[in-house]
């Protein structure tokens, strides 16, 4: 029996009198790397904030790993194992790559201020732990070698592998990449596609996209969405070459 | 504000050079008292203004847990100041309570008010906070001015006995050593707070609270949590203000304190745990010394946050950094 990470049931959101999602029903398996791709005003942002529960939906039943992510602060979501990285990349720039993820690592601290005054077990094991678990992923997002370097002083892709880094800190159970290799060059994309595969192993990850490359590289299934509304949901390439997809895509005759 | 990383508030990743360099701090800081207190060589006027310049100190460090800390502008802070100064000022007279209740009372009534008040404004951000604040100040300071418990327009003055324990705080040498003793011990606490998870909370907020958010902080929890904070604090500087003002009146409420101590923290620098302390004592004792008119004194430090700003936007030590990066930069190129 498929375990479903996402399991989302006639989602709308209506903005004033403007529908932007008019009834999505998405599945994602535990697991997967799956796509939501679609033209500009598609929704998919829309889809995903209310996934990541920043954004409450209008109406419809949205599960994530088994949250009713509509029904729970958005910062509760993020504790219970849902991972996001932004569009416009979100580091912290003030401080160094090493900072950044100490910045990250609230979720998996328990000390409290007294903990640190006394400088109590507690707070020894929370920085040992942060330690490890720092190194293994400075390691994983190939940031060794920069963990002592400004964060604001990166290159552009290495500061899109920090932002992931930062939320590998928490271990996320389903990490939610919001159009990861935008702006990319190709060595870069390339290599950041490659991190993602290392990533999924033990995790579900969604990933919106335009850079139907990267898409056809990393999901083993898409969904479409147009206007608001799923279109289909298939293997890239299938789902890329339906007529619906393609008059959405590019215009249809009767367009004009 | 451009290249800030150096003064970040630093959550070192290394606990052990971090805690040394703490420890160094504080041995600093410490000898620094210890001059002040008998440098000053038994000059009452001198050292009941080194003990005020604490109390201010300790005020600039209150407010500053809201401006380096959350990135928030409170401008309504010197309501705890005030709410702190009254609260010794009219148990003593009233209830006859000893000035150390007072104290007391004073700070614990600032945090059970800061989280209501916290409640109402910390959804807002920015400006909207600052001016939202600031009202609430205002409402306090009217409220001073029409009470009879406190003494009208005119204030309360004429205190007993302003002293903690067997240290009595009219003696000038007592009055600073107390200050700078409980200045010294909320250093020491802050600096402990800032590379715990709360103080990294708040830096994540400050930095980003759409990231922070997604890490799992509850944004607006920690924002109110560094309010109720900063209040008793703030309610503490206002108490220990007693001794060198002798009088409370609403005046202590009024926002030009919070601007004074924000400058303060500007020029020490934001993002340092004692950089708001260094402020407030350039603060104070610079125009002291220049002997400068109330109004001149506004001018200069006006011209001086704006060379601040310019020159070293997280603060005056930025300055000393650049020299020093110059200087072993320099060296460098002799060797070679």
């Amino acid at each position: 029996m498929t375990v479903w990470a996402v399991e989302a049931e006639g989602v709308q959101k209506r903005y004033g009198g403007v529908a932007a999602l008019k009834g999505v029903d998405l599945r994602i398996p535990e697991g997967a790397i799956h796509g939501l791709i679609g033209p500009n005003g598609a929704g998919k942002s829309t889809m995903f904030d209310i996934l990541c529960g920043i954004t409450k939906p209008t109406s419809g039943r949205v599960s994530v790993l088994g949250m009713d992510v509509a029904a729970v602060p958005a910062h509760q979501v993020a504790q219970g194992g849902v991972g996001r990285t932004f569009q416009r990349t979100a580091i912290f720039r003030d401080g160094s790559v090493r900072e950044n993820l100490l910045l990250a690592s609230f979720g998996r601290m328990r000390h409290s201020v007294l903990h640190r005054i006394l400088r109590a077990g507690t707070w020894r094991e929370d920085m040992a732990g942060f330690e490890s678990r720092a190194d293994a992923v400075l390691d994983t997002c190939g940031l060794t070698a920069l963990a002592d370097q400004p964060a604001a002083s990166l290159a552009y892709g290495t500061q899109r592998r920090l932002a992931v880094a930062i939320m590998l800190m928490n271990d996320p159970k389903i990490l939610f990449l919001d159009e990861p290799v935008a702006g990319m060059n190709d060595a870069e994309t390339a290599e950041f596609i490659a991190l993602v595969r290392d990533i999924a192993r033990g995790r579900t990850i969604v990933v919106v996209e335009h850079d139907m490359a990267a898409i056809g590289a990393l999901c083993s299934e898409v969904l479409v969405m147009v206007d608001g509304l799923p279109v289909v949901s298939d293997t890239p390439e299938r789902a890329l070459a339906h007529p619906d997809v393609v008059a959405a895509y590019l215009g249809t005759d009767d367009d004009d | 504000m451009t290249d800030i990383t150096e003064s970040a508030p630093g959550p070192r990743a290394r606990g052990g050079s971090a805690s040394l360099r703490g420890a160094g701090l504080m041995a600093l800081g410490i000898a620094a008292v210890l001059a002040a207190g008998f440098g000053l060589d038994g000059d009452p006027f001198l050292l009941n203004l080194a003990g005020y310049t604490c109390g201010f100190a300790l005020f600039a460090l209150s407010v500053n847990v809201m401006l380096g800390g959350l990135g928030e502008v409170p401008l309504g802070h010197c309501m705890f100041y005030g709410l702190g100064a009254y609260a010794p000022a009219m148990t003593m007279h009233h209830l006859g309570l000893p000035y150390e209740a007072g104290v007391v009372i004073g700070m614990v009534v600032a945090a059970a008010l800061a989280a209501p008040i916290g409640w109402l404004t910390l959804h807002l951000t920015g400006a909207y906070f600052s001016i939202v604040s600031w009202g609430l100040s205002g409402v306090a300071m009217v409220t001073a001015l029409n009470l009879d418990v406190t003494g009208g327009p005119l204030g309360l003055f004429g205190f007993s006995r302003l002293a903690v324990g067997p240290f009595d705080l009219s003696q000038p040498a007592t009055y600073f050593f107390v200050a700078a003793a409980v200045l010294l011990a909320v250093l020491a606490l802050l600096y402990h707070i800032r590379s715990s998870r709360f103080g990294r909370a708040m830096e994540a907020i400050r930095q980003g609270p759409h990231l922070a958010r997604s890490l799992g902080i509850d944004v607006f929890r920690e924002r109110l949590k560094a309010l109720v904070l900063s209040a008793p604090i703030a309610a503490l500087a206002g108490a220990l203000s007693l001794p060198y003002t002798q009088i409370v009146t609403p005046e202590v409420m009024s926002v030009l304190r919070t601007v004074d101590a924000l400058l303060a923290a500007l020029i020490g620098g934001v993002g340092l745990i004692f950089g708001p302390a260094v402020g407030a004592v350039i603060f104070t004792i610079l125009p002291q010394f220049l002997d400068l008119d109330p109004n001149v004194k506004v001018l200069v430090f006006s011209l001086l946050i704006i060379l601040v700003m310019v020159a070293a936007p997280g603060g005056l030590h930025q300055l000393w950094k650049a020299a020093a990066a110059r200087l072993t930069h320099a060296r460098k190129g002799d060797a070679s």
